[in-house]
């Protein structure tokens, strides 16, 4: 036990992980604590058509959330370097410093990019692997295809597209973060809580209520999106730069 | 550490076994004992010490287990329903009321109470004939179409039809539980059953209630039975012995023989000629029963059974003379399994049809001749035939009976009798009447409870006395006092129903209180003592056992002397009292090293969280019901963490072993949540996988190949895991890369035999092919626990001297592999030793693959490829532990108790009555035999659990450097976890039980998961002494020969 409570991270000398500073626009700075917010009240806005018809609304969810996700990752967040130029992915440091001195003339044409190549990277690897994560932590197998894509597409969305926004393709930061090994700030804070919050979604599946909103995915995604505010509201205000030691 | 995987450093196995052992003896001699002579001294006395040592540690799980037995069986003395037998009998000249009119009672040939209207009766069980077997099918659907069950026994419903006067056909509702023991009971007394006989089935116990069938001995009535053997249990004696054939009731593997021997004779006994023979034959068919249990209703043999059946009826239908009642009825139902024992719709369902050629049954209404087509219409109880029989033969009703006499059997064939059925019905309520008037002298009643009663039968009597008043009273009137009548049995009925759910609460309160205080004490010393627990375990052990002593006498004494306690309790209350002081004056003594044993730890706190989580969750019956899923989902979760925490490892061998197995673990967690059966209550969120369909208890032919991939990957997959660390030496070749195959081959043998006897696929004799599989299946039990100890105690470790000559023949040689250490390096060649690093381990899980090979013998196909996974999640769990070098950690213990719970379902159980595969008894037996039977259906039911605390030395043991101080210490540690986390479900589910004793879901899902607790708790404790803890002195001792002493304690 001794070996991992005091925890020192792997040995790689070019990943200095520091938390991931939004960007210092004003409107960065009023949007990233409006963002979570606004995702969730769309949420709460379609919740009971969701409950009545899933399969049809999360679809349409899922087009706002994006859409409101790739807002957010456009205006507030630092795009990677890692992959799109040729630089080793050691970037995090260098990548803030070039932000800081040169972000004013960055238009959001040297984003777009990025921020496309993100979505297709979530869509073809994220929500796959999402969707094996539900399956292998109990979700229905052989029924519920929709029901169970349209949930790991949600989650994807909100967990997984802003990580490759601002890791790229850094496999060591992909390590640190499998491993927690990194600070918690916005983005690790709200995957963190997407995750966490659909892991507790879980638990009211079981219940003899007989409510109508019991029925699969509709918890799952309700756990998600609660636990995105909330790992947003914990990762990037309360217990930003904090590595979680275990 | 990991470091198998190095295997380019050995080329070449150079020398001889032999030969490089003495070498090595000599090499040792000088690199790590010292003097040869005071090393051998020094070995006799560690021997002796570590013998001694170990065996208190023993003893102290020994201590637990008391612990948890005397809670155990003060809580269940209080919680399992006891009702106050009372031995008054009815008898022939006392009527409970004045009869009506001229009719004299007292004579038995006229009718004790009631003129009688048969002097003979056959009564026929069809045990397990579920009602809607019995009436045609009628689709509801498109969809609907009759299934094997439906159609096969038309008689019956044809008869009702045609012959109204003649026969009627009702729904038979019984009282659960639903076993053929308690519902002979019931049938016999007239009362309701109490939930403690339910697990005397396989020992019944001999009524001495008030009952019909000792009326009709006392009557001199001669009495024949034919048929299941659980009556002569029940009544020992009564039976003519001459005309009386009993057989085996729980062969259910069986279809046959009882039937047959049934029919062979009964029917001599239906002929003229014998007729003065006898007065009543019971005659009880097990067939449909045992097809059920075998096959499931949904199948062929059950249709055939029922063809079989309608024909054997038709046939003493018409050997039946005039003055002979004839009775047909099931005891209980099956649910769709084709099992029974609980209190769901299908299992208390059954048929009752009566018949006689008489003809003076009636309907009072002509649209009750149909009779009704599924069991929720006009059912009657099963206790109303004790009445109903009683009166048709002149019998008293039996003192403590609750039934009433069945309409259609004394309203005349008109169907407007009233006058007989109002009174046969105050008969039945006079004698209710006096049997509660008793009951309240002989055990005080509150008044509130039996007011209304009391009020019902006021007005009942009103009723009657005008009625009696009116020289000629009209139809209205009679009938309005039977109904009052009716409606008081009705009524005491239900209120009998709630008042003996009378539970002993100071009883469950002191059961609660023993059971929590060594759950304490077991945590603190589990998590709470700093340092090796070998040196403080002799304190514990004494203190505990003279408290306990001490406790014991000054609790008879007490017992003995104060009058109003009770004895046994009393002494059972004090034994663990005084054992919970010895065991705090021992933490007293200690208190220096005792440290809070909250979790400081993320571990720590994961380990503790989970089981929490778990046991609150029993609160709720929805969680409850869904445990399976709801461990799957924990168990990925720890997976999660694991792989997360493998992450975090600095080596990349760590890292990367680490993160591959949390991922092999979640994966084979997810595939072996595949294999399910389910329970009532899940449907129809839940589809049954475990036999061949949802109404089946058979395999499907897929299934009968997953024995066979089991025996021909499972021990490779096992040697890999050795070979990583070169411990694939000695006894453990032939052992893992033939014994074992051969044994698991056996097995699915077996079971491929076992579907060839149920499909009929062979042409062999089903005798031959019987003792062919139980010969198969004794083999294996055998030859796994008798060789597999043989080599598990006598094998030296399983280690091996490698000498190489290095090609760099200069002094710089590269960095050598630690896990085989370098003993002398000359300038040539280079000796280590193979298997060093992983000594211990390799040695212990021979011992988990002997358990292995017994359980899954047992286990249908299914559940044998659970038990297989389960092996492969032990396995990666070993390694994940040792990659993140969490062995001292609660993880280990915690996760494989987490695992053990979850393949308890994954091998086709759940926690109820219904889901225990009784016939895992006749695998390697033909009859019951104890205590073989029940230790079969254990190793069967708890298998998992089994498993799992066999295997948690293991993870102390893995891949530990031979000469690590306290593993013995460890070991202990580690299996107190174990047992902690069991103590705490089952003290939780036993809270829960308690707390919810009126909640109506009481005996379909919290009794249930009490008992499985409790049971549970039981069989791990002795695990954890005399398997676990008790095997690793072998291991310990064959190492200590190789390494000196000092090996797993210090001395």
């Amino acid at each position: 036990m001794s070996s991992t409570t005091t925890v020192t991270r792997p040995t790689e000398p070019s990943t200095i992980a520091l938390p991931i500073e939004p960007l210092a626009t004003d409107f960065a700075k009023i949007y990233i604590h409006i963002h979570p917010f606004l995702l969730l009240s769309l949420y709460i806005y379609r919740f009971d058509a969701i409950v009545g018809d899933p399969v049809s609304t999360l679809p349409t969810l899922l087009v706002g959330s994006v859409g409101l996700q790739l807002v957010y990752i456009l205006t507030c967040l630092p795009p990677t370097t890692a992959g799109t130029k040729s630089n080793p992915p050691m970037l995090a440091k260098i990548g803030l410093k070039k932000k800081r001195t040169k972000q004013n003339e960055q238009g959001y044409g040297d984003k777009v990019i990025p921020a496309v190549l993100s979505l297709i990277l979530t869509a073809l690897l994220g929500v796959p692997l999402i969707y094996i994560f539900v399956v292998l932590f109990g979700g229905p197998l052989t029924t519920h295809f929709l029901h169970t894509f349209f949930c790991a597409a949600h989650i994807a969305f909100l967990a997984v597209l802003p990580l490759v926004y601002v890791f790229g393709v850094d496999s060591g930061r992909w390590r640190e973060l499998a491993g927690l090994l990194i600070p918690l700030d916005d983005v690790v804070g709200g995957a963190l809580g997407t995750v966490f919050g659909a892991w507790v979604g879980a638990v009211p599946i079981p219940l003899d209520w007989d409510r109508e909103w019991q029925k699969w995915p509709v918890t799952i995604v309700t756990g998600a999106y609660g636990g995105y505010v909330m790992g947003k509201l914990l990762g990037g205000q309360i217990l930003k730069g904090k590595v979680i030691e275990i | 550490m990991g470091n198998g995987v190095h295997k380019s450093e050995f080329k070449s196995i150079a020398a001889a076994f032999a030969k490089a052992k003495a070498e090595k003896e000599k090499e040792d001699a000088q690199a790590l004992r010292g003097a040869a002579q005071d090393a051998r001294a020094s070995d006799k006395e560690w021997e002796v010490r570590f013998k001694a040592t170990h065996g208190l540690i023993v003893a102290f799980f020994i201590l637990i287990l008391l612990f948890h037995i005397l809670g155990l069986y003060l809580f269940t003395s209080g919680f399992l329903l006891t009702r106050l037998v009372l031995n008054n009998k009815s008898e022939c000249p006392v009527p409970p009321i004045e009869p009506l009119g001229i009719f004299e009672p007292g004579s038995s040939d006229r009718g004790c109470w009631h003129p009688k209207s048969f002097q003979k009766a056959i009564i026929v069980i069809v045990d397990a004939l579920r009602y809607d077997f019995t009436v045609p099918f009628k689709a509801q659907s498109a969809e609907d179409k009759p299934h094997h069950y439906h159609n096969s026994l038309p008689f019956l419903y044809e008869t009702a039809l045609q012959y109204p006067n003649n026969a009627f056909l009702l729904p038979f509702i019984a009282d659960p539980p639903t076993t053929t023991l308690q519902r002979l009971k019931g049938l016999t007394t007239g009362t309701l059953p109490t939930f403690i006989d339910a697990g005397s089935n396989f020992a019944g116990t001999a009524i001495d209630e008030d009952n019909l069938v000792a009326q009709l001995r006392d009557a001199s009535r001669r009495i024949v039975h034919l048929g299941d053997d659980t009556w002569h249990s029940l009544f020992p004696g009564y039976f003519d012995p001459n005309l009386t054939h009993a057989y085996d009731s729980f062969n259910v593997w069986d279809l046959h023989t009882v039937d047959n021997g049934v029919n062979e004779h009964l029917f001599p006994l239906l002929d003229k000629s014998n007729a003065g023979k006898w007065d009543v034959i019971f005659a009880h068919y097990l067939g449909v029963d045992h097809a059920g249990h075998r096959y499931g209703p949904d199948h062929p043999a059950m249709s055939a059974k029922l063809e079989q059946m309608d024909g054997v009826l038709k046939q003493v239908v018409d050997a039946l003379d005039d003055e002979t009642l004839l009775v047909i009825m099931g005891d209980h139902g099956m649910d769709s399994k084709g099992d029974h024992g609980g209190e769901s719709y299908d299992e208390v369902q059954a048929a009752l049809w009566m018949y006689s050629k008489k003809g003076i049954f009636g309907r009072t209404s002509s649209s009750y001749i149909e009779p009704p087509q599924s069991a929720r219409e006009r059912p009657v109880a099963q206790i109303d035939l004790v009445p109903t029989l009683s009166l048709l033969l002149g019998m008293p009703i039996p003192f403590n009976n609750l039934g009433a006499p069945i309409e259609e059997a004394f309203i005349g064939r008109a169907g407007n009798d009233y006058v007989n059925l109002a009174k046969v019905r105050r008969l039945t309520a006079a004698q209710i009447h006096r049997y509660q008037a008793e009951y309240a002298l002989a055990r005080k009643l509150d008044a509130s409870s039996t007011a209304l009663p009391l009020k019902l039968w006021e007005t009942a009597t009103e009723v009657w006395a005008s009625v009696k008043k009116r020289g000629n009273p009209d139809k209205d009137l009679i009938k309005s006092a039977a109904i009052a009548y009716s409606k008081y049995q009705f009524e005491t009925l239900s209120i009998c129903r709630g008042l003996w759910a009378r539970f002993d609460v100071s009883s469950m309160v002191c059961g609660i209180v023993v059971l929590t205080s060594a759950l304490i004490m077991l945590g603190f010393y589990a998590r709470g003592i700093d340092g090796d627990r070998v040196d403080v375990t002799p304190t514990f052990l004494v203190r505990g056992f003279s408290g306990m002593f001490v406790g014991a006498t000054i609790g008879s004494v007490v017992g003995v002397s104060v009058s109003t306690l009770p004895l046994i309790s009393t002494t059972i209350v004090a034994t663990a009292l005084g054992g919970n002081l010895g065991m705090i004056s021992a933490f007293w003594s200690i208190r220096k090293r005792i440290s809070s044993p909250t979790p400081t730890t993320l571990w720590g706190w994961v380990s503790t969280v989970f089981p929490l989580l778990l046991s609150i969750g029993f609160a709720a019956n929805s969680f409850t019901i869904w445990e399976d899923e709801i461990l799957l989902f924990f168990l990925s979760t720890f997976g999660a963490l694991l792989a997360i925490s493998s992450f975090r490892q600095k080596s990349l061998l760590d890292r990367s072993l680490g993160v591959y197995h949390s991922v092999l673990f979640i994966i084979l967690t997810r595939i072996a949540s595949l294999s399910r059966l389910c329970r009532e209550e899940q449907m129809p969120y839940c589809k049954s996988t475990y036999y061949a369909s949802a109404n089946s208890s058979t395999s499907a032919g897929w299934q009968l190949l997953i024995p066979f991939g089991l025996a021909l990957f499972l021990p490779g997959i096992i040697q890999t895991y050795y070979n990583r660390t070169k411990s694939l030496q000695g006894m453990a070749i032939p052992w893992l890369s033939f014994a074992l195959r051969a044994f698991l081959l056996l097995s699915a043998v077996f079971w491929l035999l076992d579907a060839a006897d149920d499909g009929d696929w062979l042409s062999i004799d089903n005798t031959v092919l019987k003792t062919i599989k139980i010969s198969l299946s004794r083999i294996v039990l055998f030859a796994t626990f008798g060789v597999g100890y043989i080599v598990y105690t006598r094998s030296p470790s399983f280690l091996n001297i490698e000498t190489h000559t290095s090609p760099t023949a200069n002094g710089t040689s590269t960095p050598s592999d630690p896990s085989q250490p370098v003993i002398a390096s000359p300038a040539r060649s280079r000796v280590s030793i193979l298997g060093y690093s992983n000594v211990h381990g390799s040695r212990y899980f021979i011992l988990i693959t002997i358990w292995l090979v017994a359980v899954t013998m047992v286990q249908k196909p299914m559940g044998g490829g659970a038990i297989g996974i389960l092996a492969l999640q032990i396995l990666a769990l070993l390694e994940i532990i040792d990659h993140n070098k969490l062995t001292d950690t609660a993880v280990g213990p915690v996760v494989l108790g987490l695992l053990g719970s979850f393949h308890f379902f994954k091998t086709g159980h759940q926690a109820t009555l219904a889901s225990i595969q009784w016939e895992s008894a006749f695998i390697p037996l033909r009859i019951i035999v104890y205590p073989w039977s029940p230790l079969l259906v254990v190793l069967n039911t708890f298998g998992a659990q089994i498993l799992c605390a066999v295997a948690v030395p293991a993870t102390v043991l893995w891949k530990q450097p031979p000469k690590k101080r306290g593993l013995l210490g460890n070991i202990a540690k580690a299996m107190a976890t174990h047992v902690l986390f069991y103590a705490t479900i089952a003290l939780a589910t036993t809270m829960w039980a308690g707390w919810l004793r009126r909640h109506l879901m009481l005996y379909r899902i919290f009794s249930p998961r009490f008992m499985v607790g409790a049971i549970v708790l039981a069989v791990v404790d002795v695990i954890a002494a005399f398997v676990a803890v008790g095997g690793v002195r072998w291991g310990f001792l064959s190492a200590a020969e190789v390494f000196g002493p000092e090996v797993g304690m210090s001395i």
